[in-house]
Parts: structure tokens; C-alpha cells; sequence
């Protein structure tokens, strides 16, 4: 999973190139990307939560904060980022580098 | 610590990572059993679940259950912390989870996708519960292009179904609430949530439902239950009492599927934002609004923001006024005006072809300036972030920008919601406006607020924004919301809706009638009182 997830983040590919949900299917698990443009992004790097690409942040803590939520950040349950997404969503976003687009103050 | 930069907003820090390298370890449970459940109830009950859904989607320990457990209400007392959580991925599993609920009189609170912020999220309204988590109930089922309809599951969430929309090139627009991209269609709806264009209330635009009963009946509301019929999400009322409605604030059953109307995109999408100067603005405001509303001139649920509550968004309290001094109109003037914005500010949009909204925007221009607004469109405010988010919120687009609320008084993330009613007439607004900041004031809290200007009403809806990680603040924020509550009741206006924390104070407001009245539907559809106990004071 970890290396198929680098793998993808190395490809640097849009969300959108990403398989949609069918109907009548349940949601298939995500890559990173999908998740982090689909709920983390939101406010991480815009403005309402802070910076996380680029400061090589431990995984554990990643993972930790997820799921238990920090102050105004809402907690994510496995039953929204499955276990397997957010281990490949922690590591990935430990190893992304700052991005310009981002802001946070 | 060294390792890594500590975020200076103090969102993430110390504590954090000690609790990641404990981890979800095993332990026993040390939560408040529900009334009446023993010990040993609630393990037979934990462990039948996982007989049905497995082991890695049943949270039967005090660790385990920690996502289900963030609030950003007030609770000081810790009421409201969830025992557990279960989470089946078929209503065949969820049937026999309310059958294990009633054989072990466990109960259980149902959550959609548990992001009703500043409501409770996904935490019970008693203690001793064991959410039942459908969020891995993902599925759309249909959607109809030529109707404008969906069927879906509750963990749906509004960005999946429009990413379908999206993908599928079908040109329907969705409704969403604040936090749209992660919360749910059927929740929402469910809580009698309000969003932004003229599909704006939900429950009205829901159409057909199926439930589990509280004995593990299947049951389809609407044209559902007629063998062949093409008009589940299309007709509405079906046949005899209509029973769609004892479903929504209710506790009378789990909805697991949900039709809801979608509005076909227009050809012409307008946004205006109309600026006024003075709090004391507010009469003047609602009474140029209603006409236009109750017409349906203007056909979208229009938000009327004030200055502190739009600044809270994307700014800090001590932005604006140093830390410790209360929030006064001249500081919160001088920095609305410094970023495009009024001291209120009123969104809404036109929808339609070129021809009908070229028609409508002289009638509208003219009543709203007579108001002594100044009417802005994109062609003035393009750019502005606050126009940016309202701009996007009415024609159902995403975003989550309203949590940056939370942090209006240091990091601590305390949001409680207080949303009174009124009919759309600018004495009421005027008086509830008053009140609500004489009460806010005493408490040492901020008016922080916007009118939702509906066909006929208005919602008040308060954020009453606290430091939760300060115990005082706290308990303050506590006493605050119940005073607010019950001054609004006296004259006559309480809440469309509530959070875990007030369930039963608001319940109170609508009268022992009433209460007898669902208390005797709960009695006789849930006689073991497993189905979310407390949900709008019903136990």
C-alpha cells in the first residue's frame, strides 16, 4: 500500500484521473491525493488549519490527529478515512514538499 | 518535539503524539452504562455485534471509541461520551443490530457521516449509547437526470454525490450545509438542516424514505411500498397519514435510504450581496427581504451575516480587538470596512434564464437600495473571500470555511449552535438581535451571528464561539447557551433545532402536550427505548 501510494504521489496525478464511485457501489478505497483534496485540503492550506506538506511530520501523529481531532479540527473515523487509507495518507503527506499554492498563518 | 516545527496556532502539539504511541490499545470499558444496562448487557451486546459486522468494525473499549467522541459543544459535565460504536455496511446488518439492541436493552445512536458541528457531532444525548455509524453505508443508488432525483445511502456524504454529478457530466445541482464536503445528504436532511440555493430546505425536497423500525421491520414510506412503482422519489405523499416528517428529530427509527429532489442547473447563476452599515440595520433589512421572498423573486434561502460573524470566519478576536475587551461595533466597523464588508451583510441570487434574471434585478436593485443597502455583484466583489464563500455555497459548491470559526477564540474549538425561529418580520429581528447580545454580553461572549431568511421565517442562527480548552470557558459557554434558551423561550421563540446538549431544554419549550404526544409514539414503536434515547427529548 505505502509503495503504491508513493508510486502515485511520484506520478503527481489530479484527483480527477482517480476512478469515480459507480452507482450502486460502495466508494472504493482512495489514493492520498483523493483524500487530501476531498477533506484535508479544505482547510489545511487554505487558511483554516495549518501547513501539514513539507515538514516531514511523523506519521503517528498524523494518524493521531486524525483520528482524535486537535481543538477546532473535527475527528475522522475509520469508518470515513479506512485504516489503510489514512496509513498511505499519513506517509504521503509526510513526504510531500511545501506547496506554493498553499497558505496558512 | 525537536523533530518536527510546532504549528504556532497551537492546532496540533504536545499530547498528541504521547496518545498516538499509546495507541487504540484494548481496555475496559469505562464509560457510563445506559440506565438499567449491566456490565454484562452491554459485553453480550458488544460482542453479538461483532458476530455481525466483524471484529474491526465494533469499538467496544474506551480507546477504541475516541473518534467517535470529539465535541465542540459545551459539556461540561461529560455527558455526552459515546460507550462504543458499531459499523454495519448493509441494512440486513443494521436490521440485526436493533434486534441484538432490544435483546441486550442497549441503546444505540444513529449517525449518518457525525459531522453535525456544533450540535454534538456524532455524540448521544444520554449516556451510555453505542453509535451506530453508517457512514460505511456509502452508496448512491439512483439518480434520475430527467426527474432531478437521487436515492442514497446515509454515508453519503455531499461530496461524493457531487463528484457523481460531476463525473457523470449530469447537470444537477446539490444543497449543501456548511461543511457540505463531509457531511451527509440524509443526515442533514434528517436534522431538518437549511442550505444556501432555492432547494435550500432540505426536509421539503426529500422525497420518500426507508427505515428500520425499532422491532427490525423493513419499512418504505411514500409510493416505496407499492410493488413496481416508478414514483418512490417522485410523489411525495403516498397514500393515508403522511409519516415522513416522525422520522426527522426523531428517534422513531434508522433511516437507511433517502430520495431527495436535485435542482436542474440554471442557465444564468447571479450572486448579489447587499451591504448595510449599521446594526441597527436589521429591521430595515428583513422587511425589504420578505417581499421578495414570499413571492419567490428571490428563490434562495438567503443568509443575512453580520460583520463579527463573517469576520470570525477568516480572521482572529485579537485581530480585531485586543484579548480581554469586549467586542465593540466601532473595532468590528472599522475592520468589516477594511475587507469589503458592512456591518451586515445579505447574500442571495438569482437563477434563471438571461431574459428572467435581467427582468428581476431592477425590482430587486430598487427595493434594496430603498433599504439604504448597497447592492454588489461580482463585478464589485470578485476576490473578496467572504463574497468568494457565499458565491459558492448558493450554487452548491464545497467548502469548508466556516470551521475556521473555531478558532475565533483561541485554538480550544468550542462551537455551540443557537438557532431560534421568528416570522420574517424586522420588529422580531430587531428584538431577538437585542436580546441575544444583551444575554451574549453578560456572559462575556460575542454576537456573532446571521439571519437565514426563509419563505416565511427566520432562523437566527448564533454561534455562540468559546475556547473549549479552558474548563471556565467552558462552563460559561454552558450557562450562556441555557440562559440563551430559555430568555428566547419567554417571548415566545425557540430553537428549529438543537444540539446533544439542550435536547431536552428545548423539548421542555414545546409544551407537555406535545412531549405526551411522542412519548406515547416512542412507547408503542419502541417500547425497550433502544433507539437513540434523548434524540429532541424523547427518551
Amino acid at each position: 500500500m505505502r509503495i503504491w501510494a508513493g508510486a502515485i504521489a511520484g506520478l503527481g496525478l489530479a484527483s480527477s484521473a482517480f476512478a469515480a464511485q459507480k452507482l450502486g457501489e460502495y466508494q472504493a478505497q482512495r489514493a492520498p491525493e483523493q483524500v487530501y483534496a476531498k477533506v484535508c485540503g479544505y482547510c489545511h492550506g487554505r487558511n483554516i488549519g495549518p501547513i501539514l506538506f513539507g515538514r516531514n511530520l511523523p506519521t503517528d501523529m498524523v494518524k493521531a490527529v486524525a483520528r482524535q481531532g486537535r481543538n477546532g479540527m473535527p475527528a475522522f473515523r475509520p469508518t470515513e478515512v479506512t485504516n489503510a487509507e489514512l496509513d498511505a495518507l499519513a506517509t504521503w503527506i509526510s513526504k510531500t514538499p511545501a506547496k506554493a499554492e498553499e497558505h496558512g498563518k | 518535539m525537536s523533530e518536527f516545527e510546532l504549528n504556532r496556532r497551537g492546532l496540533i502539539g504536545a499530547g498528541v503524539l504521547g496518545a498516538a504511541m499509546v495507541g487504540l490499545a484494548s481496555c475496559d470499558n469505562k464509560g457510563t452504562l445506559a440506565p438499567g444496562v449491566s456490565k454484562a448487557d452491554f459485553a453480550g451486546a458488544i460482542k453479538a455485534m461483532r458476530g455481525v459486522v466483524g471484529d474491526e468494525w465494533v469499538y467496544g473499549d474506551a480507546d477504541a471509541v475516541t473518534p467517535w467522541k470529539k465535541n465542540d459543544i459545551p459539556d461540561p459535565e461529560g455527558r455526552h461520551v459515546p460507550v462504543g460504536a458499531v459499523a454495519p455496511k448493509t441494512v440486513e446488518e443494521v436490521q440485526e443490530i436493533v434486534r441484538i439492541a432490544n435483546k441486550f436493552k442497549q441503546p444505540i445512536w444513529p449517525v449518518s457521516t457525525g459531522k453535525n458541528m456544533g450540535y454534538g457531532m456524532a455524540t448521544p444525548a444520554t449516556p451510555g449509547q453505542i453509535v451506530l455509524d453508517l457512514k460505511r453505508m456509502n452508496r448512491i443508488l439512483e439518480v434520475d437526470p430527467q426527474l432531478g432525483t437521487c436515492l442514497l445511502e446515509p454515508g453519503v456524504t455531499y461530496q461524493q454525490l457531487k463528484d457523481y454529478l460531476d463525473e457523470n457530466n449530469i447537470p444537477l445541482w446539490i444543497d449543501v450545509p456548511t461543511v457540505g464536503p463531509i457531511a451527509s445528504p440524509v443526515g442533514n436532511t434528517l436534522d431538518r438542516g437549511v442550505g444556501y440555493t432555492p432547494y435550500g430546505e432540505h426536509f421539503m425536497f426529500q422525497c420518500g424514505m426507508e427505515v428500520v423500525l425499532p422491532d427490525g421491520q423493513l419499512m418504505r414510506t411514500g409510493m416505496g411500498s407499492i410493488e413496481g412503482s416508478t414514483a418512490w422519489q417522485a410523489f411525495k405523499w403516498g397514500y393515508g397519514p403522511y409519516v415522513d416528517g416522525l422520522f426527522t428529530q426523531s428517534n422513531f427509527g434508522i433511516v437507511t435510504k433517502m430520495g431527495m429532489w436535485l435542482m436542474p442547473r440554471p442557465p444564468v447563476y447571479k450572486p448579489f450581496m447587499i451591504r448595510h452599515d449599521n446594526m441597527a440595520d436589521v429591521p430595515k433589512i428583513i422587511e425589504a427581504m420578505r417581499p421578495l421572498r414570499v413571492s419567490n423573486l428571490v428563490a434562495n434561502c438567503n443568509l443575512m451575516m453580520s460583520a463579527s460573524y463573517q469576520l470570525a470566519m477568516f480572521k482572529r478576536r485579537n485581530e480585531i480587538v485586543p484579548d480581554g475587551r469586549p467586542l465593540d461595533d466601532d473595532s468590528v466597523k472599522k475592520a468589516a470596512k477594511a475587507n469589503g464588508l458592512g456591518m451586515w451583510n445579505t447574500y442571495f441570487a438569482l437563477y434563471g434564464t438571461e431574459d428572467t434574471v435581467a427582468a428581476i434585478e431592477p425590482i430587486i436593485r430598487a427595493q434594496l437600495t430603498a433599504s439604504g443597502g448597497e447592492v454588489m455583484t461580482s463585478a464589485e466583489m470578485e476576490g473578496n473571500p467572504w463574497f468568494h464563500h457565499h458565491q459558492t455555497l448558493m450554487q452548491g459548491g464545497l467548502n469548508l470555511d466556516e470551521i475556521g470559526l473555531l478558532r475565533w477564540r483561541g485554538a480550544g474549538g468550542g462551537l455551540a449552535w443557537f438557532a431560534p425561529v421568528a416570522a420574517a418580520k424586522g420588529v422580531e429581528a430587531e428584538q431577538q438581535t437585542k436580546l441575544a447580545r444583551q444575554i451574549l454580553d453578560k456572559h462575556g461572549f460575542d454576537y456573532t451571528a446571521a439571519y437565514a431568511i426563509g419563505w416565511r421565517d427566520l432562523h437566527h442562527i448564533i454561534a455562540l464561539l468559546y475556547d473549549k480548552s479552558d474548563p471556565e470557558q467552558e462552563k460559561k459557554a454552558d450557562a450562556c447557551y441555557r440562559e440563551l434558551v430559555t430568555s428566547f423561550g419567554k417571548k415566545g421563540w425557540a430553537s428549529y433545532r438543537t444540539g446533544v446538549n439542550s435536547m431536552e431544554l428545548v423539548a421542555q419549550q414545546y409544551g407537555q402536550v406535545n412531549r405526551d404526544f411522542n412519548k406515547l409514539l416512542k412507547n408503542a414503536i419502541d417500547p425497550n427505548g433502544v433507539i437513540a434515547p434523548g434524540k429532541s427529548g424523547i427518551i
